[in-house]
């Protein structure tokens, strides 16, 4: 088991969410829900499905737009009250970086350019600098010798590590994961998992929604439990995973740490 | 042998109203498809509304309120102009169509991938979007010209010259009545074989990384 590092208590909150509120139709999704989160922090989150974790996620880089609520990413501030520019919106993604529980790669595209093309358009560097950096973050995840595959002809968890190595080229502040592991073969997830442990080991901030508690207790350095659109419960992983405090996440963990 | 040459003379008066048109359609066809996305309700309905009438006229009714109608009292044009107007409208109408079950067979994922990644919306549209439509559509494209080919021969009727026409007038003329119709018919089978076989060169061409 490796040491959980706490980032330092001065670090400074890279993302605030003050009573965010999602509402479709008569379900409520998310209820006011508030969260923090500080430079350095992996912050992961549990929950049932439909317990609001996803759209949370979600709404972080505005996939999901609130009803209300306010958004303060690395210190660009949006109130849901007023219509978001798309100025705003585009600033605010350049400084998050997502990966999908399904990869969404760019099928028409070789994986060199699936995680160079973006760089071009959204930074505006060249190929040559573009195919430089996607290299080197191709290496990193393990992938040199894929890069001129095309993602079809790849495994799910050869397809995630591209997914993170496209969002890692644009040089976000925060990584956002929904659920990285759900679609991959509990093998090759391991995959994934230890390229998203080296990037927390390497200073991310990271926000992780998943099932994978022993990673969320490894890795993690505060767990967050949601159930029908609020937080429940949240605290140091591993105190909260041997002994949570509500019945209702005691009943979420016990089903998911005893199978 | 006559009857043939006349017709053969006829083919590139019938490509030039078919391909002309087919290119018209192809780009006016992109602001319907656009406008029946967008999220504004009134230009949705209307985009909605000029499709079906484009595709709800019988084609050679569509040309003759332009040729004799519009023409006459508006403005004077010659058939061919006419023809091709009328036909690319009509086939603006099919394509928009087409066009939409292209972007709506590209999986969500691909667009929230894109807005995630802080793409503009014009590059998701023209480097990821349209490209993987694109790919989705050639087929129903290429259907749709070789119906477009067949369907010019009612311009014929506004007296332009293509092969229905020489046609007609071959067989008028010689009181010949099974050969010419015949040949006609040859022609149409020969000059529609390729763009069939085009388009599946064109479709396994594009079908990324399938093979490997």
């Amino acid at each position: 088991m490796t040491e959980q590092q706490q980032p330092p208590a001065s670090a400074e909150t890279i993302l605030r969410l003050r009573d965010i509120r999602k509402v479709y139709g008569d379900h409520v999704a998310l209820g006011d829900v508030s969260l923090d989160v500080k430079r350095g922090e992996v912050l992961a989150i549990i929950g049932p499905s439909g317990s609001g974790k996803s759209t949370l996620l979600r709404c972080v880089n505005q996939l999901e737009v609130p009803d209300s609520g306010t958004l303060e990413v690395v210190g660009s501030n949006i109130d849901f009250a007023t219509r978001v520019s798309a100025a705003d919106l585009l600033g605010l993604r350049r400084q998050v970086g997502m990966v999908f529980q399904s990869f969404n790669l760019f099928p028409h595209m070789s994986v060199l350019r699936n995680v160079s093309f973006p760089q071009e358009r959204v930074l505006g560097r060249s190929r040559d600098e573009a195919d430089k950096v996607s290299k080197e973050l191709l290496e990193r995840v393990g992938l040199a010798d894929k890069m001129q595959n095309f993602p079809q002809t790849c495994s799910g968890g050869q397809q995630q590590r591209v997914a993170i190595a496209r969002a890692l080229a644009l040089e976000p502040q925060i990584m956002l994961f929904d659920e990285p592991t759900s679609a991959i073969d509990p093998e090759l997830g391991l995959e994934v998992l230890s390229v998203m442990r080296q990037l927390a080991d390497a200073g991310m901030t990271m926000v992780v929604v998943t099932h994978e508690i022993h990673f969320a207790a490894e890795v993690a350095d505060r767990l967050v439990v949601m159930a029908d659109g609020l937080i429940i419960e949240e605290g140091l992983p591993r105190e909260l995973i041997a002994s949570p405090s509500t019945a209702r996440a005691k009943q979420f963990l016990s089903a998911i740490t005893d199978r | 042998m006559e009857f043939f040459l006349a017709i053969l003379s006829a083919v590139p008066t019938t490509l030039l109203v078919t391909f002309v048109s087919f290119a018209l359609g192809a780009v006016i066809a992109l602001p319907l498809v656009a406008g029946r996305r967008t999220r504004f309700a009134i230009v949705r309905l209307l985009s909605k509304g000029v499709i079906d009438i484009l595709r709800g006229v019988p084609p050679v009714l569509f040309v003759f309120i332009l040729f004799f109608g519009v023409g006459s009292d508006l403005i004077r044009w010659e058939p061919i102009p006419a023809a091709i107007v009328g036909l690319g409208l009509i086939s603006a109408g099919h394509l928009a169509e087409i066009y939409r079950g292209g972007l709506m067979a590209v999986h969500a994922g691909q667009f929230e991938a894109s807005a995630a990644l802080g793409l503009t919306r014009t590059a998701t549209f023209s480097r990821v979007v349209g490209p993987q439509a694109f790919r989705v559509v050639i087929p129903g494209m290429a259907t749709w010209l070789i119906s477009l080919l067949k369907e010019s021969s009612i311009v014929s009727t506004i007296g332009v010259a293509e092969i229905m026409f020489v046609t007609n007038q071959s067989a008028r003329s010689t009181g010949e009545g099974l050969l010419p119709f015949i040949i006609a018919a040859a022609v149409y089978i020969a000059l529609g074989t390729p763009f069939a076989a085009f388009s599946r060169w064109l479709e396994k061409k594009l079908s990324f990384g399938r093979r490997a």
